[in-house]
């Protein structure tokens, strides 16, 4: 019974494993993507071209979690290679 | 009088001291005479259309004679009330950032690039859901050339990023969707993922059709009407309103040659402002202090081709 127990719970950690891998590229895609959303409309800030500045503040209320992920996207941008191998998993 | 006019809004373009208010005061004020009911409304943050009038005007209708009513927005009122919005949608949300120092943030938005453009796109959105249905027509005195152009372009500028968001956003939303689909426990499961849920489309898709609203009613429903003066930099002015207004598909109704005679000399309207009809208006040396001289200075064919464009049934 114990066995079996320990079996079911190494095959769902297993199978947790294998989904987290197939869905790591598509996590990166879409930080990527929620990245350059909040760039795109923030970006009049730091001298990108971006749409007119009250656009940004009515949608700002509900981008918490596109700025979160700017701001780590920030923290990588100087090792941008670093962090796509490590999405890799290349050591 | 119950007409049917689809262009029920009238806009006076042109540079600064062309005479745009005399010439809308008069255009409001000779509809109203003639039994229509009519809204004049200053956009101007000059406010000279309450001195032509004769009359204090606030930011809600005054009346002013039989079928005529009139009022001036109140730019700085706008913007604090379009800014407050933000700014409680904001503290509700972030209410766990302390040190988000929201009001002196908010105090320097009030001098961001485009919030007094913005300010005037909603006034005008206003007025054209909330006080037009209540008129026949409205008469609507702009700013100078700079702000009137500004907030003419600003519907098909931003709609067009607005457009292009809201596609990012629903790539963003079907990731995300495609994420939890093949992975049930990833922490993304916490985020929005349908459109219908997630208030960043939402707000884009209202920020969307508030903006369609205002575009079609510049291209579609307005009667607009560029003054000149018989001068050159009034009518450089003019070729400049006309280039930008074509590239944003709104079509120039006519052009008005105001204080005409003021100049001695030949003077001709420019080939490129040709084919747009033009109608003159003579130079009142003595000025004009009244509302009867306003009446007086033949605005009637302006009128009648006002009604023949918006399919008038009266």
């Amino acid at each position: 019974m114990k066995l079996l127990h320990l079996v079911r719970r190494g095959a769902k950690a297993f199978i947790q494993v294998q989904r987290e891998k197939a869905t790591g590229m598509l996590d990166f895609e879409l930080k990527e993507l929620e990245n350059i959303f909040a760039l795109l409309l923030l970006g009049g800030f730091a001298g990108i071209p971006s749409p007119p500045a009250p656009i940004a503040i009515e949608l700002l209320p509900y981008l918490e979690r596109e700025i979160v992920v700017l701001l780590a996207r920030s923290d990588l941008s100087t090792d941008a290679i670093g962090a796509l191998m490590g999405m890799l998993e290349i050591d | 009088m119950s007409p049917h006019i689809s262009h029920k809004t009238a806009f006076f373009l042109g540079k600064g001291g062309v005479g745009k208010t005399t010439l809308s005061a008069s255009f409001a004020l000779a509809l109203a005479r003639a039994g229509y009911k009519v809204l004049a409304a200053s956009l101007d943050p000059a406010h000279n259309l309450g001195d032509a009038l004769g009359l204090k005007l606030k930011s809600e209708p005054q009346h002013v004679e039989p079928n005529l009513d009139a009022l001036e927005i109140d730019l700085d009122a706008w913007v604090n009330t379009y800014l407050e919005e933000s700014r409680s949608q904001l503290k509700s949300t972030y209410s766990y950032n302390v040190t988000l120092n929201l009001d002196s943030f908010f105090k320097i938005l009030k001098y961001s690039p485009g919030t007094e453009e913005y300010a005037m796109l909603w006034a005008i959105e206003d007025i054209h859901c909330n006080l037009a249905p209540l008129y026949d027509v409205v008469v609507l005195d702009t700013p100078p050339t700079a702000l009137s152009l500004r907030f003419l372009s600003l519907p098909t500028i931003s709609g067009l990023w607005v457009k292009e968001l809201a596609k990012l956003r629903e790539t963003i939303l079907s990731k995300r969707n495609t994420i939890v689909r093949l992975n049930p426990d990833s922490p993304v499961k916490e985020s929005c993922l349908d459109k219908d849920d997630d208030k960043v489309y939402g707000k884009l898709s209202s920020i969307r059709q508030r903006l369609g609203t205002l575009e079609h009613l510049f291209q579609k429903e307005s009667f607009l009407n560029v003054i000149v003066n018989p001068d050159d930099l009034s009518v450089s002015e003019a070729l400049r309103i006309k280039d930008e207004l074509d590239r944003l598909e709104i079509p120039i109704s006519t052009i008005c040659l105001n204080k005409r005679g003021m100049v001695n000399g030949q003077w001709h309207i420019h080939q490129s402002l040709a084919s747009i009809p033009l109608f003159s208006f003579d130079f009142e040396s003595n000025g004009i202090r009244t509302r009867d001289q306003l009446t007086e200075l033949g605005i009637q064919p302006l009128i009648d081709i006002f009604f023949k464009k918006g399919s008038l049934s009266a």
